[in-house]
């Protein structure tokens, strides 16, 4: 019997060093929050990382999406490493070539730049729910 | 080998379901970019899971604060996971119990209540910053 | 047999401990006796966030079911403890005082809020629930939380 995927995991890096990590956040929560809301589930990846029960076991029954910052790819890696390859792996910078947007300049304080990058990011992740979701 | 004490790693969980984990990581930028710029560093908590070598280096080399955002302690978790132990841990929500006047919103970006919080947090841990940069000094 | 009743949405898993009483406005009763154990339930300590201040009465306060014991201020609500039973308040636990987290981490166990001594449990029973008839609840208040989101 086959069986409907209703819902995708979003994981982001959330990195702190870059500013491409504040733009994972970003993007992340304005899927969950505004673009596909009820196909979209956050797996917050510090506490996938510390040992969550309920982010682990979603990541490992579910389809996951994760979206990194930079080519060190924390969030596939510790996906991979954790609950199974990612179903697909976004790269920030990668996106942002593609799409023509100028890469961020700050961690915080949003500025033009990091929000227009964050709907940039928001966009494809969203494009990659509707495929998985196919 | 005795720890060089003239960094001070600053790490936050960056939980991304509370506004906690924003606090938290609002008061980390705070430190190591107003406050204590070149004495307190950040680097990438998941770097740590996956084994970067110069992320590693960096933590076991230098003493360690963590900033989680709720009792579940994930950024101290990932630090001892690697085998180090943490020098201070805080939590961000106990901020809000100190100081129930700012109360923080928003996970992308903090409120202006969020980030006065984080301006008064960032001073606590600056002082921690420098508690433990003479520490290793002596 | 399960210690608890669990349901999943989403990445969030909600429990019911079993041979538990329960209040529509989500608090448990574990009686032992004469005396019941209170505290919020999973569901009510998960939708509701981490808890940052509690204020509680003290030992010798006499409550009626569904009357107010206190408070609890998480960063998305305050709301009120209100007691599945009636009695007196014989014991408040006082690890909450420097560790409120403990109503989120254990909500069943360490999270415990208050013992008290009951006044007449059968009369109250009219008005709780058992195991499986709160874990029905919960899952409609859970679908319900669900839908007003999309």
């Amino acid at each position: 019997m086959e069986i409907k995927v209703l819902k995708v995991g979003i994981i982001a890096c959330s990195g702190e060093e870059l500013p491409e990590g504040t733009v994972s956040r970003i993007a992340c929560r304005k899927v969950l929050d505004e673009l596909r809301p009820g196909q979209t589930v956050t797996i917050c990846l510090p506490l996938f990382i510390a040992g969550g029960k309920e982010e682990r076991e979603f990541a490992s029954k579910f389809p996951t999406i994760t979206v990194d910052g930079c080519e060190k790819l924390c969030a596939a890696k510790s996906t991979e490493k954790l609950s199974g390859k990612p179903t697909r792996s976004l790269l920030i910078p990668e996106i942002l070539k593609k799409r023509g947007v100028d890469l961020p300049t700050r961690r915080r304080h949003l500025g033009i730049e990091e929000k227009t990058a964050g709907q940039a990011v928001a966009e494809e992740i969203a494009k990659a729910v509707d495929e998985v979701l196919e | 080998m005795s720890k060089s004490k003239k960094q001070v790693v600053v790490l936050a969980c960056s939980g991304i379901g509370k506004t906690f984990g924003a606090l938290g990581r609002e008061i980390a930028y705070e430190v190591v970019e107003l406050l204590r710029p070149g004495v307190a560093v950040i680097t990438c908590l998941p770097l740590l899971m996956i084994e970067d070598v110069d992320a590693k280096k960096l933590v076991t080399e230098n003493p360690v604060i963590t900033i989680d955002g709720c009792p579940f302690d994930c950024a101290r978790k990932s630090v001892e996971s690697i085998g180090v132990t943490v020098h201070k841990g805080y939590r961000a929500i106990d901020f809000y119990k100190a100081h129930k006047d700012l109360k923080p919103e928003g996970i992308v970006e903090l409120n202006e209540a969020g980030q006065k919080l984080a301006a008064t947090a960032a001073e606590e841990l600056a002082e921690e910053v420098d508690r433990l940069v003479a520490e290793g000094n002596e | 047999m399960a210690e608890f009743l669990e349901t999943t949405y989403d990445k969030f898993v909600f429990t019911v401990k079993v041979g538990n009483l329960y209040s529509r406005q989500d608090f448990w009763a574990a009686v032992d006796g004469n005396v019941a154990t209170l505290g919020l339930t999973d569901f009510l300590q998960k939708s509701q966030g981490d808890v940052a201040f509690l204020e509680t009465v003290e030992p010798g306060f006499i409550v009626g079911q569904g009357e107010e014991l206190g408070n609890i201020e998480t960063i998305k609500a305050t709301f009120g403890i209100v007691s599945p039973v009636t009695g007196k308040v014989i014991e408040v636990n006082q690890e909450l005082g420097a560790s409120p987290y403990l109503i989120n981490q254990a909500p069943y166990g360490e999270g415990w809020i208050y013992k008290i001594e009951l006044t007449d449990l059968e009369k109250d029973r009219g008005e709780l629930l058992d195991d499986n008839g709160y874990f029905h609840l919960m899952k409609e208040k859970i679908q319900a939380e669900m839908n007003k989101r999309r």
